[in-house]
């Protein structure tokens, strides 16, 4: 189990970062992501693997009018 | 967008791993070595101009010479950046550049790096000008395809070619954003400045370019404002539940992707900066070319549309309408007429809701059947409306005026159209669900010009992120956002190009909701203008100073209380039986979660009535919070203290919030 912005979500070995991004239907583009506190560059989304119990913040950031 | 394959290469005896198809030259500078480049720039494509940037490349089975800037890494090879053969190849390049232009510094200085002082011979087109424009042709590039104009081109060949507008007069259509300029590595283009005398205009200018730089890096992956401008947004609404759908009963719809960007963006024929700010590269606008109208007084005529932007396609959900030629064509109308199409469309939305209700029928509206998604029914009120005819001479004057008319003449119940007529102080709710966002409630209520959400757009830092769990933390973000935005208003400036890009750092800055990168070119920016140093607190400062003498304002004018700040409950929760149960789960999972409600067996009517009580008293207590962060009355007067700690105490001023207790 991971906490990701408050909610808890199911872990599975090997499951990405970007994997929670899918799951949770995150389109927004303008996202910042930590786990544990620790900022996830963008570009290592695909790569970076997230431990069991670990806290997921998925900032979003605001755009539009 | 998946990760990139890595290839590694060896550069003197230097191994890097880079993505595929970076160029040698990116791989060079990963690892500290340094190639002379000229005309190139990671801001453009590469055009391998000057050839400066020559490298020997060894692939395994034969060694070439190879422009560096534009040699794709597409395998392992081995690279030589100062071969014998490289370093006499570009000492030839150089000798020539020097001699055709000895006086520019850059060329000098290369020279001198590769051990040529004096040119040995004297080029037939000599130009001593130090700041003489050395054909690199980077400026040009930049603007074409960092700014997605093409203002300057190289005209005339041979010695004769140079850099120049066309018929090298003055262009109207140059923007003025000074990226040629800046990226000129002579200073051989100068910008000229702006009559109004700033006091620092190379101040105001960098400030400007970073955000031109940061367009051209980023707005792609980030929010492709110059692809699509607001449009973007439906999806994203969509996709959070967000998206206004039938008067805000629901949060998306199946058929939306009927009127997403993808399918605007076949429709937008232009889209280049539109020059609404001088210099402004963000190019948010877009505008749709002959298209054929098939309604109301130019009917059958080609006309240009201007936009349309985000809201006009979300109020486009909100009436049930996913067509995105209807959309076009209401966007056009609501200009021609000089109607806000928000104001329109969720007035629009309140009106079909109350005919289904039936509280309207075609009698009443002049034999309109105006049901959610009735399209031709919608045009028509428009353009009656337009005309001041009709239905329309009631459905012009807004919710705020339709609410009370339902009531005295049709018999409507009260309490339905004030829960479902989305307005406050009057004005009409923007396209955004707030049920699931109480910060957003009260950026909606609370704020100043009535149901806007520009002076506060919380939804995702309070829904999503979870970042402002207490109604302290909201008072808070309800106090920094309103103000941060005035400062906006205060200054005339638009709000755009503070958070729809971001820069590459900010996500490691504190605070990156507000952008701090973008506070302090906005700082800078104030003082390359008027001559005095700004902070991000100085800003708000301002603000504050004005939005309090606005609620004094408001008071004055009778809208300035707690009681204004009164908001329909169909944005903080949902009305009908219908809305409830279209998301069950979530609701049932809050009334035993944070009400504390074990909703098993309750009729669905109950369990409205129960989260309604907890959502409107959460309300109150977001209101008390708002209002002591802000030095008000709980009442919502700001108080004398208040104005006389922000220097706004005139006597008039004073009288006034004294006699409603402030
Ligand atoms: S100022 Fe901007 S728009 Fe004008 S020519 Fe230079 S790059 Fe192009
Ligand atoms: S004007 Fe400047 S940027 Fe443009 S081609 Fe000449 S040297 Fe290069
Ligand atoms: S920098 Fe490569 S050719 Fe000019």
């Amino acid at each position: 189990m991971i906490i990701v912005n408050g909610e808890r979500l199911e872990w599975s070995p090997g499951k990405t970062a970007r994997d929670v991004i899918k799951e949770k239907n995150y389109l927004f583009p303008l996202l910042i992501v930590r786990i544990n506190g620790k900022l996830v560059p963008r570009k290592k989304y695909d790569s970076t693997v997230i431990p069991d119990k670990a806290t997921v913040d998925i900032i979003h950031l605001m755009s539009g009018g | 967008m998946a990760d990139r394959e890595m290839i590694t290469i060896e550069i003197d005896g230097k191994s890097v791993s880079i993505e595929k198809d970076s160029t040698i030259l990116e791989a060079a500078r990963e690892v500290s070595i340094y190639i002379p480049a000229l005309c190139s720039s990671e801001l453009v494509e590469p055009y391998a101009a000057c050839r400066l940037c020559i490298v020997e490349v060894n692939d395994g089975r034969k060694t070439k010479l190879v422009t560096s800037c534009n040699y794709p890494v597409r395998r392992p090879i081995k690279v030589n950046t100062s071969s014998e053969t490289v370093l006499r190849n570009r000492k030839i390049i150089l000798e020539m550049m020097l001699s055709r232009w000895p006086n520019v510094q850059l060329i000098k200085d290369l020279a001198k790096h590769a051990g040529i002082t004096p040119p040995r011979y004297q080029h037939p087109a000599v130009d001593l000008n130090p700041n003489a424009c050395i054909l690199c042709g980077l400026c040009m590039r930049i603007c074409e395809q960092g700014i997605w104009e093409n203002i300057i081109n190289f005209t005339n060949r041979g010695a004769d070619r140079s850099v120049q507008m066309p018929y090298d007069s003055e262009q109207p259509h140059c923007i003025g954003c000074g990226a040629c300029a800046e990226i000129c590595p002579t200073g051989a283009i100068t910008m000229i400045d702006d009559p109004n005398q700033p006091y620092d205009a190379d101040m105001v200018r960098r400030a400007g370019m970073r955000i031109t730089e940061e367009m051209i890096r980023f707005d792609k992956e980030q929010c492709d404002m110059r692809g699509v401008g607001t449009a973007h947004l439906v999806e994203i609404m969509d996709a959070y539940d967000l998206l206004p759908v039938m008067n805000y009963r629901f949060g998306k719809h199946e058929d939306s992707s009927k009127i997403s960007s993808d399918v605007l963006r076949t429709f937008f024929t232009k889209g280049k900066p539109d020059g609404c700010w001088l210099g402004c590269t963000m190019a948010c606008a877009k505008a749709i070319e002959n298209f054929e109208l098939k309604t109301g007084p130019y009917k059958g005529e080609k006309v240009l549309v201007d936009g349309p932007e985000y809201e006009t396609l979300g109020g486009s959900s909100n009436m049930g309408i996913f067509d995105p030629r209807f959309v076009i064509e209401y966007n056009f109308y609501c200009d021609t007429y000089g109607l806000d199409t928000i104001s329109f469309s969720t007035g629009l939305a309140f009106v079909m809701e109350c005919y289904e209700a039936g509280i309207l029928d075609m009698e009443k509206t002049g034999g309109l059947e105006i049901s959610f998604g009735a399209k031709d029914a919608a045009l028509e009120l428009l353009h009656q409306i337009g005309r001041g005819e009709g239905f329309g001479l009631i459905a012009g004057k807004g919710i705020r005026y339709m609410k009370k008319y339902f009531v005295e003449n049709f018999g409507a119940d009260p309490g339905f159209v004030f829960d479902i007529g989305m307005e406050a102080k009057g004005m009409e709710y923007s396209e955004y669900v707030t049920k699931e966002s109480l910060a957003q409630q009260g950026g909606y209520g609370i704020a100043l010009k009535g149901a806007q959400h520009d002076e506060a757009w919380l939804i995702f830092m309070d829904m999503v992120n979870k970042q402002i769990p207490t109604f302290e933390d909201k008072a808070e973000a309800l106090h920094y956002f309103p103000m941060w935005r005035t400062w906006f208003g205060l200054c005339g400036l638009c709000k755009l190009p503070w958070n729809d890009v971001e820069p590459a750092d900010n996500a490691e800055t504190d605070e990156p909701a507000k952008v701090p990168g973008h506070v302090q070119g906005y700082c800078e920016f104030f003082e390359g203008v008027t001559g005095k140093p700004q902070t991000m607190d100085s800003l708000i400062g301002m603000s504050e100073k004005v939005y309090n003498f606005q609620r004094v304002f408001n008071l004055k004018m009778g809208f300035g209380k707690r009681e204004h700040d009164a908001i329909p409950y169909r944005s903080a929760g949902p009305v009908t039986a219908t809305e409830y149960e279209s998301r069950q789960d979530r609701y049932d999972t809050q009334l035993r979660e944070d009400v504390g409600i074990d909703p098993t067996g309750m009729s669905t009517i109950e369990k409205v009535a129960a989260m309604r009580k907890y959502r409107e008293s959460q309300y109150e207590h977001l209101l008390d919070a708002v209002y002591k962060r802000r030095g008000w009355t709980n009442d919502g007067v700001p108080t004398v203290a208040k104005l006389m700690e922000l220097g706004v105490d005139f006597p008039d001023v004073i009288e006034l919030v004294r006699k409603h207790g402030g």
